[in-house]
C-alpha cells in the first residue's frame, strides 16, 4: 500500500478525527519514513486517539502497552509459560524423550507467552504498536525501547534474534510525567498537540455529539475554551467537553447562562478548587465569550 | 539537488547555533522528510518540526529560523494568501484540496495545485540550482527559479524579516487559530526551574519550587512504594513453592515469589538551614516528609549551630525548639550535641543523611564524632548543595568531612536534589542480590568505589 498525503489526511477525516496540518504531516512521515512517532502534550487532547486512528486508517491491528512505574520486560516483552512447560516435561518423561528432544519441546514458541511489544513484531500483517504514556515507565526501561524501536527486532536467548517481517508503526505518548532521554527523543519524529482553538472544538463537538445546535456547540467551545486560559489545576479535556455538552444536551438546553453552567460545572472540572474558582468567574467568562 | 541539500544544511547549522541539539541521525530524517511532503511550504515547515525539534519550547525559535531560511517559501504564506496553504484549516479539511487552496486564493496560479502538489516529489520539483550563500541566509539564491515553478511573478520580493515579525510568525505557526502556549511553556519552565542552582535561588524561585515539589511528592509517596512491593520478580521462594506444588500431586506449577520487604532502615536527616543552603535544605526536608512510610523511623532534624527537630504542619516548616538562623554555624557543635543526645539510639540500621556546605566559621570540625557516626549506622551520606567547585574553598571544612563519610553527592539543584533522595529506600539487603542486575545500588553502596569521594 502505497501511503500518500492525501492517504492519510482522507483516513483521518474518515474516522471522524478533526486534525490539522502539523498532525497530518506528522502521521504520514511516521508511516512514510517508518519511524516511531512521539506524542506530547496535556492529558486529554486525543495523543492516544492518533494511535487507534491510525489502526482504523491501516485497517492493522492496534497493540497497546500501558506504561508503569515497575514495567519489566516480562511484562513488555515475553514470559515462557512455566505451567504448560511443566506439564510437558511430564508427558515427555512417561514417553521416555532424552533432554535435547525434551529440551526442543519446551523451549518453541508454542511455550512462549508474548507480551505486547514481542507481539507487535511477531504479526505476520503491519500492527500499529501504541506505547502509552512511556514517561510512566523507569528509565531503565526507556532504555531497553530504544534497541527496539531502531531495529524492530528482540533476542529471546533459547530461539534467537526475532526480527519484525514488517515494523509495525509505532505510536509513543508521554504526558511529560518525566523527562524522557535525549536518545528515545532522537529515535522518534516528534509531534505536539495542544489543546484545539475554538474553531476545532466546535467542528469535534458537531462531529461527536450528534444533534447538537451549531450556535450552542460553538458558545460550550468558546466557554470551555476560556475555562482553560484560567489558571487551572486541570484544565478540561476534549473528552470532558463533550461530556458536558452531551449534558447540555440531555438538559434540553438552548443557550449557555450562568445558572445551568453552575449546576453542570462538576462534568468539567474535577477538583473543588478549580470549581470553586471557575463558579465566580462564570458570569465574565460567559460575556467574554 | 545539491543547492536544496546545501540550504537544508544551512538551516540545520543555524539551528544548533540557535542553540537546538540537532543530531546527524535528525538531520538525515529530515531530509527524507522533505522528500517525502515536497516543497510545499506548510508540510515542509510542519516536516522539519516534527525531524528537528523534539521539544515544544522550541518550536517558536524553529519557526523564526525556519521563515528567516526560507523567507520566500514563509512570505507567499503571509503576504500572498490570507488562506493558503499555512493555514491550518483550509489544509485540515483535506488536501486533495490543493485545489480547495486555490479557490480561496485566487492570486496563486491554478498551476500550483500540480506543481505545489505534495505528491511532487524532489526529484521534479523544481530546486534552485545555485548555492545558498551561508552568510546571508534569509537572501536565498534561487528564489527567483523557486518562485517562477510555482506561479508566482519573479518580481515579487519577500521583504527581509524584521524583529517585529517574529511573534506574528510564531503566532502563525501556532498548531491552532487561537491554541494556549500554557502547557508546553509551564514544561519549558518547570524544567528551568528543576535544573537553577540552589545558589541562585530567589525567595521567588522557592515560592515556584514549593509548588513544583507538589508533582515530585506524589511521585515520591508512589514510585519507591510501587518498587518495594512488586514481588512477582526476584528471589524463588523454595518451600512455598514445593507446598503449592503438593496440591497438584507433587508438579510445581506455581512458583511462589520471595514478597520484596521494604528495608528496615531508620533515616535521620540533618538539615542546614543557615545562609545559601537553606532554600535546598527546605525543599529537602519537605521532600523526606513524604518518604515517612517507606522507613521504619524517619527523623529530620534542622541545624545552625544546634540542632532543632523539623516538621511539616499545614505546609509551613516547624522547628521545635525555635532555631536562630542568623547564628554563626557550626557543624562541629551539632555532632556533639548530636551524639551526646540521639548517639545511643543510633544502630546499624540508622541512615544518617547530611545536607549542607559544611562551612564551619573555621571552627573544630570534630571529625572524630563523624567518624564515631560512621561507624556505628549503616550509612552516613552527604548530599551538598554547593557546587563542586567551591567545596573545600574558604571556611568549608567539606573536603575534610568527606573523608568521614560513605558518600558525598552533589544536590545543586531540584532535580538532583529529587533524585537523590528517592533513591534512599530500598529493599532488604539478601533479596537485593537476585536483583543487582535490573537495578541501580542505592547510591552508598557503590560510594567506597569512588562514586562521588573527591
Amino acid at each position: 500500500m502505497d501511503v500518500t498525503p492525501e492517504f492519510v489526511s482522507e483516513g483521518l477525516s474518515r474516522a471522524r478525527y478533526v486534525t490539522n496540518q502539523r498532525v497530518e504531516t506528522a502521521v504520514f512521515l511516521a508511516l512514510a519514513l517508518d519511524k516511531p512517532l512521539l506524542i506530547e502534550g496535556p492529558a486529554g487532547v486525543g495523543k492516544t486517539e492518533v494511535a487507534k486512528v491510525l489502526a482504523e486508517l491501516l485497517d492493522a491491528e492496534l497493540i497497546r502497552l500501558q506504561c508503569y512505574e515497575g514495567l519489566d520486560q516480562a511484562h513488555a516483552l515475553y514470559e515462557w509459560n512455566y505451567q504448560k512447560q511443566l506439564l510437558r516435561i511430564q508427558t515427555d518423561q512417561r514417553q521416555g524423550l532424552n533432554w535435547d528432544e525434551v529440551r526442543q519441546h519446551i523451549f518453541s514458541a508454542d511455550y512462549l507467552l508474548e507480551r505486547p511489544l514481542l507481539k507487535a513484531i511477531t504479526t505476520p500483517h503491519r500492527a500499529v504498536l501504541l506505547i502509552d504514556e512511556v514517561d510512566k515507565a523507569d528509565e531503565e526501561f526507556e532504555a531497553f525501547l530504544l534497541e527496539l524501536l531502531s531495529d524492530f527486532q528482540v533476542t529471546v536467548p533459547e530461539l534467537g534474534t526475532i526480527r519484525a517481517t514488517k515494523a509495525p508503526a509505532a505510536v509513543l505518548t508521554s504526558n511529560r510525567a518525566r523527562e524522557l532521554s535525549e536518545a528515545l527523543r532522537r529515535r522518534c519524529l516528534y509531534l505536539f498537540i495542544d489543546f484545539p482553538g475554538v474553531e476545532q472544538e466546535r467542528r469535534i463537538i458537531e462531529l461527536k455529539v450528534p444533534g447538537m445546535e451549531a450556535r450552542l456547540a460553538a458558545e460550550v467551545a468558546r466557554f470551555v475554551n476560556a475555562l482553560r486560559k484560567l489558571e487551572l489545576r486541570k484544565p478540561p479535556s476534549i473528552a470532558e467537553a463533550l461530556d458536558w455538552a452531551r449534558a447540555l444536551l440531555r438538559l434540553r438546553l438552548k443557550e449557555l447562562e450562568a445558572q445551568s453552567i453552575r449546576s453542570t460545572l462538576g462534568l468539567l472540572l474535577k477538583h473543588e478548587e478549580d470549581r470553586a474558582r471557575a463558579e465566580a468567574r462564570v458570569g465574565a467568562l460567559l460575556g467574554r465569550s | 539537488m545539491t543547492t536544496l541539500f546545501g540550504r537544508l544544511h544551512d538551516f540545520v547549522a543555524a539551528l544548533r547555533a540557535a542553540g537546538i541539539r540537532v543530531s546527524v541521525g535528525e538531520t538525515m530524517d529530515a531530509m527524507r522528510a522533505v522528500a517525502a511532503v515536497g516543497l510545499w511550504p506548510g508540510p515542509m515547515r510542519e516536516a522539519l518540526a516534527a525531524a528537528l525539534v523534539k521539544d515544544e519550547a522550541d518550536r517558536p525559535l524553529f519557526d523564526r529560523i525556519f521563515d528567516r531560511c526560507f523567507s520566500s517559501a514563509a512570505s507567499r504564506g503571509k503576504s500572498g494568501q490570507p488562506a493558503g496553504a499555512t493555514d491550518p484549516q483550509a489544509a485540515g479539511q483535506g488536501r486533495a484540496g490543493a485545489s480547495s487552496c486555490g479557490e480561496k486564493a485566487p492570486s496563486r496560479a491554478p498551476d500550483h495545485a500540480n506543481a505545489d502538489h505534495p505528491r511532487f516529489k524532489g526529484k521534479a520539483a523544481p530546486a534552485p540550482r545555485r548555492h545558498a550563500d551561508p552568510h546571508a541566509l534569509h537572501s536565498l539564491s534561487g528564489r527567483d527559479e523557486l518562485s517562477a515553478a510555482r506561479g508566482i511573478p519573479a518580481g515579487v520580493q519577500p521583504s527581509p524579516p524584521t524583529r517585529g515579525e517574529a511573534p506574528a510568525a510564531a503566532d502563525r505557526a501556532a498548531p491552532f487559530e487561537d491554541a494556549q502556549p500554557g502547557w508546553a511553556a509551564r514544561a519549558a519552565r518547570m524544567r528551568a526551574l528543576e535544573l537553577k542552582p540552589f545558589a541562585a535561588y530567589t525567595e521567588v524561585d522557592y515560592a515556584a519550587a514549593r509548588e513544583a515539589l507538589e508533582k515530585l511528592r506524589r511521585l515520591f509517596q508512589t514510585r519507591p512504594g510501587r518498587r518495594l512491593a512488586r514481588a512477582s520478580f526476584g528471589q524463588l521462594d523454595f518451600r512455598r513453592t514445593i507446598r503449592a506444588g503438593l496440591q497438584r500431586g507433587g508438579v510445581m506449577a506455581e512458583l511462589k515469589m520471595r514478597a520484596r520487604r521494604p528495608d528496615h532502615a531508620e533515616l535521620l536527616l540533618l538539615a542546614d538551614l543557615s545562609g545559601s543552603v537553606r532554600y535546598a535544605a527546605e525543599l529537602a526536608l519537605e521532600l523526606i516528609a513524604a518518604l515517612g512510610r517507606c522507613f521504619r523511623r524517619l527523623q529530620a532534624f534542622a541545624y545552625v549551630d544546634r540542632l532543632s527537630e523539623a516538621s511539616f504542619e499545614r505546609g509551613y516548616l516547624v522547628l521545635t525548639p525555635p532555631l536562630d538562623l542568623y547564628a554563626r554555624s557550626d557543624f562541629g557543635l551539632v555532632l556533639e550535641q548530636l551524639w551526646r543526645e540521639l548517639g545511643p539510639t543510633l544502630n546499624r540500621q540508622t541512615v544518617v543523611v547530611i545536607l549542607g556546605d559544611g562551612r564551619n566559621n573555621r571552627r573544630p570540625p570534630r571529625l572524630e564524632l563523624l567518624r564515631a557516626l560512621g561507624e556505628r549506622c549503616r550509612a552516613v551520606v552527604w548530599l551538598s548543595p554547593e557546587p563542586r567547585e567551591r567545596w573545600g574553598i574558604g571556611d568549608s571544612a567539606l573536603l575534610q568531612y568527606a573523608r568521614e563519610v560513605d558518600a558525598l553527592v552533589s544536590c545543586e539543584n531540584l532535580r538532583q536534589l529529587s533524585s537523590a533522595l528517592v533513591r534512599l529506600p530500598r529493599h532488604k539487603a539478601a533479596g537485593s542480590r537476585a536483583v543487582a542486575g535490573r537495578h541501580r545500588p542505592a547510591f552508598w553502596q557503590s560510594a567506597k568505589a569512588g562514586f562521588a569521594l573527591p
